[in-house]
């Protein structure tokens, strides 16, 4: 169990994500705005790991991986800063969403071993389908660690087994193409959604994409809740230097919450 | 394991005689009603004249027939196995079991229930036959059921320690998709008949897929541990897609006709094998025969795949192919094809790159290609691929990717394989021609690994040592190489399992060689295989060496190749002379060294008067 899978996660409406990514724009700093996030009153957060070859993300948050690893940040980083961060106080549902090559080269019991260190509840992989999981799955079953699964819209006849094999959210992808802001979305992803909620025992989230207050208002009707990354991590590049500097840092952190709470409200 | 067949239903003598022959591990009769009964006296007829080859059981199949009436049929026929194809439930096997002292199999029809029966006939069923359920009729439906299914048959048939046979619809066109789900057995009648007789051309074929010891990759396209399809969920569908239509002109009498034709016709195939008597004289030992990849049109094998998967995406009904490129190669490869089918091209490349290799860039421009220059990471291969597969993850429903070589997700490590295969199966038919021989090794060198698995794969079940050789840059214990069988560990680039070359906490990282070609961190998973069960032997070659190497072949043979080539040829300097007058040394002469003039000449300039 985990606090994923707890009733009031479960339970609550209009569900609101984000997504950072680990040692961005500094170790210190990272820890500082998860913390600001649950502040905010996020229902949970992603907590993403660098990685060299990140093919499902936009440029957006390539570029603060690529901070992040100029900096130190690995997987075994991400996993500190996020002790750390439970140790300071952090009490919402934490899914560490790496990519599976730094998974492979960490090994997959180690990994097991550290996020029960760190208090991971959800683990995702984005290039990790249900076809190459299993082991994995299996592994995260036992220590009861959500293995998220995202469904795509074209997941067509794959849908019902990834909506099977859910676990804490289905992570609903709202477009074709990578993480990033955008315009538009399709008209079909209302029916898609609904069609999925009617199979799915877990809530279904959708992510991609959404950036702005009407996006994330539009998807939480449809859905049970909403993923926002790209336009939350550019919003902490462009203060980055006011986050790593003391005297600036409370001010840039403030800025922060009210970004958040303006999308959540 | 190898894959046991049983032909069934035999209908006269001359079916009975074909099947013989083809050396299948089963023969079956069927002596229930229908269009290919027979009678024990014909049975026993038969045999009298041909006994069956020692090790081939002949079956019986029964359907809910009575006791007397098998045991009789099996004392006058001769059966060493009955098989039970009605609703006869376990107590009915036992006793037919104990009465004869045959083999009993039982037949169950495909439904989500019949794992749970195969354990009611545990102890008792010799062997299972798993076939397309159909409501009014018993078995011999000629419909395949959904194979996904058959790894669960056959795992509970393993736990029982017996075999389970799949039927149902297996011809000569589905049987290799059938065998990637390792199957213990294939039971065919159907499939190898034409016109309602046995064909022996179809058995032949059957027995030939079924004996192969060689079987990669499986449904889930693995190789071993190797490959399988780690990308987004966004991208699934664009495999499936491409993996459907693969399978659809695999087999195609009418894709292979357009596409040899623009082999012939276009690219200039069949490439020559030469024969390099001066350089073999002078390396004193083999003899060394080059397999000529650099005649092709726009130089080197490259074309080969890109010709077929071309063709494919018009197939497919695509209007844009795209691709990515580190040196150019590839990236011309790719434009040239999207001009002749009157498709559009867009060519990822690293900016640095682009820097490095003008001259390409400027050709793929000039066949009215465009190349996006790609700024991510560290701007070369690997980040031009990651933005190519970011491309086509939303532009899938009019785009295809044309990967360059035996790498990325499933399908495209086999389907690259299949579609360079030709270099090895010309190079077979032509050296047999000259020499009446098969090589004593085979040579390529490996990047991505594409003209080494185009050549290596035909004489994979062979017996011929095949080399592949990594670029070992400034050397292997230096941080310069690209060596990533030598140096790498496990891990996932582009979608597949594979070596990489990474760093502790698994980021990929920048591989080296004065080679563009050879200068990929990954390595495609079937040589990961190879590799690792030893049927493949992998070395590497300095830039120096290869250097040599490319004088040698000018000054000897009158022959420029490319550099990634001449890794191929320092391996055969050092190899050739330890071998004896009449070995044969087979070298994959990958493509030609116009384009490296450049590099060459700033290697060696000033060596050179």
């Amino acid at each position: 169990m985990n606090r994923l899978n707890d009733t009031e996660f479960q339970s609550k409406k209009s569900k609101f994500v984000p997504y950072i990514m680990s040692g961005h724009p500094g170790y210190e700093s990272s820890i500082d705005i998860a913390l600001t996030l649950q502040d905010s009153g996020v229902d949970a957060v992603e907590w993403g790991v660098p990685f060299s070859d990140p093919l499902a993300d936009g440029p957006v948050i390539q570029e603060a991986g690529e901070q992040s690893r100029k900096g130190g940040g690995s997987l075994r980083k991400a996993l500190k800063g996020l002790k750390e961060a439970r140790e300071k106080g952090l009490e919402i549902p934490v899914v560490l969403f790496t990519y599976i090559n730094p998974v492979l080269s960490l090994g997959f019991n180690e990994l097991i071993l550290e996020m029960k260190k760190a208090d991971v509840d959800g683990l995702l992989i984005p290039d990790l389908p249900f076809e190459e999981s299993d082991e994995l799955r299996k592994l995260c079953n036992v220590e009861g660690i959500s293995l998220i699964s995202l469904i795509a819209p074209s997941s067509n006849h794959r849908m019902e087994k990834i909506s099977r094999l859910g676990d804490g959210f289905l992570y609903y992808v709202t477009s074709l193409g990578v993480t990033g802001t955008r315009e538009s979305f399709s008209d079909l992803l209302a029916s898609n959604i609904s069609e999925l909620k009617k199979t799915a025992q877990v809530p279904v989230l959708a992510g991609f994409g959404i950036s702005t207050r009407e996006h994330v208002r539009y998807f939480q009707d449809i859905s049970d809740g909403v993923i926002v990354g790209s336009a939350l991590v550019k919003f902490i590049s462009e203060r980055q230097q006011e986050l790593k500097d003391n005297k600036t840092k409370k001010e840039a952190l403030q800025e922060i919450k009210v970004f958040v709470q303006d999308l959540i409200s | 394991m190898k894959t046991s067949i049983k032909f069934c239903g035999m209908r006269c003598e001359e079916d009975y005689l074909k099947a013989v022959e083809s050396g299948a591990d089963m023969l079956g009769f069927i002596f229930a009603s229908g269009k290919r009964q027979v009678n024990s006296e014909e049975v026993a007829l038969w045999q009298r004249n041909k006994p069956p080859h020692p090790g081939q059981k002949l079956t019986g199949v029964f359907v809910n027939a009575s006791a007397e009436q098998v045991l009789e049929t099996v004392k006058k026929a001769g059966l060493h196995i009955v098989q039970f194809h009605g609703t006869e439930p376990p107590e009915e096997l036992k006793a037919i079991k104990s009465a004869s002292g045959v083999q009993v199999y039982k037949t169950l029809h495909h439904h989500k229930e019949a794992v749970n029966e195969m354990a009611k006939y545990e102890g008792t069923a010799d062997g299972y036959v798993i076939d397309t359920k159909t409501s009014g009729a018993w078995g011999g439906t000629g419909r395949q059921f959904d194979w996904e299914a058959v790894p669960a048959y056959t795992r509970e048939a393993e736990r029982q320690g017996v075999p389970c046979l799949i039927a149902g619809g297996v011809n000569t066109d589905n049987i290799y998709k059938l065998l990637a789900y390792k199957p213990s057995g294939i039971d065919v009648s159907s499939g190898i008949e034409t016109d309602g007789k046995k064909d022996e051309r179809k058995m032949s074929e059957m027995k030939k897929a079924v004996s192969k010891t060689y079987q990669a990759p499986d449904h889930l396209g693995r190789f071993g541990p190797f490959g399988g399809k780690y990308v987004p969920e966004t991208l699934m569908y664009a495999l499936e897609e491409l993996e459907e239509a693969y399978d659809s002109i695999k087999n195609d009498p009418e894709f292979a006709k357009e596409l040899h034709k623009e082999m012939k016709e276009y690219s200039g195939r069949p490439t020559a094998l030469s024969y390099a008597g001066q350089l073999s004289a002078h390396y004193g030992g083999g003899q060394i025969f080059l397999k000529r990849e650099d005649l092709n049109h726009t130089g080197a094998h490259k074309i080969n795949n890109a010709l077929a998967q071309a063709l494919l995406a018009k197939r497919m009904g695509k209007t844009q192919i795209i691709a990515e490129t580190g040196a150019g190669q590839h990236g011309v490869a790719s434009a040239t094809v999207a001009a002749r089918f009157g498709l559009t091209c867009k060519v990822f490349m690293g900016a640095e790159d682009i820097r490095r290799q003008e001259l390409n860039v400027f050709r793929m421009r000039l066949l009215g290609a465009e190349v996006i220059e790609v700024h991510s990471g560290g701007k070369t291969l690997k980040d031009a691929t990651n933005e190519a597969i970011r491309h086509w993850v939303a532009n899938v429903h009019d785009t295809f990717y044309l990967i360059g070589s035996v790498v990325g997700p499933h399908p495209y490590p086999m389907m690259v394989r299949d579609f360079q295969s030709i270099i090895g199966e010309e190079s077979k038919r032509q050296l047999s021609e000259r020499t009446g021989k098969l090589p004593d090794e085979v040579v390529a060198c490996v990047g991505g690994g594409s003209n080494a698995m185009g050549i290596f794969y035909p004489f994979i079940e062979d017996e011929v040592k095949l080399t592949g050789v990594e670029a070992a840059g400034k050397g292997i214990d230096t941080p310069e190489h690209a060596a990533t069988l030598s140096k790498g560990r496990k891990g996932v680039l582009h979608g597949s399992l594979s070596y990489l070359l990474q760093d502790e906490d698994g980021n990929i990282t920048e591989p080296y060689s004065i080679s563009a070609g050879l200068d990929y961190p990954g390595i495609g998973p079937e040589h990961a295989h190879l590799r690792d069960t030893g049927r493949v032997n992998y070395e590497a070659v300095t830039d120096k060496e290869a250097l040599e190497a490319l004088e040698d072949l000018c000054r000897f043979e009158g022959i420029l190749p490319a550099i990634e080539t001449a890794h191929a040829l320092a391996y055969v300097k050092k190899k050739a002379p330890g071998m004896s007058k009449d070995d044969i040394i087979l070298v994959c002469l990958s493509g030609r060294g116009d384009k490296d003039v450049h590099t060459i000449q700033d290697a060696l300039g000033e060596e050179i008067e």
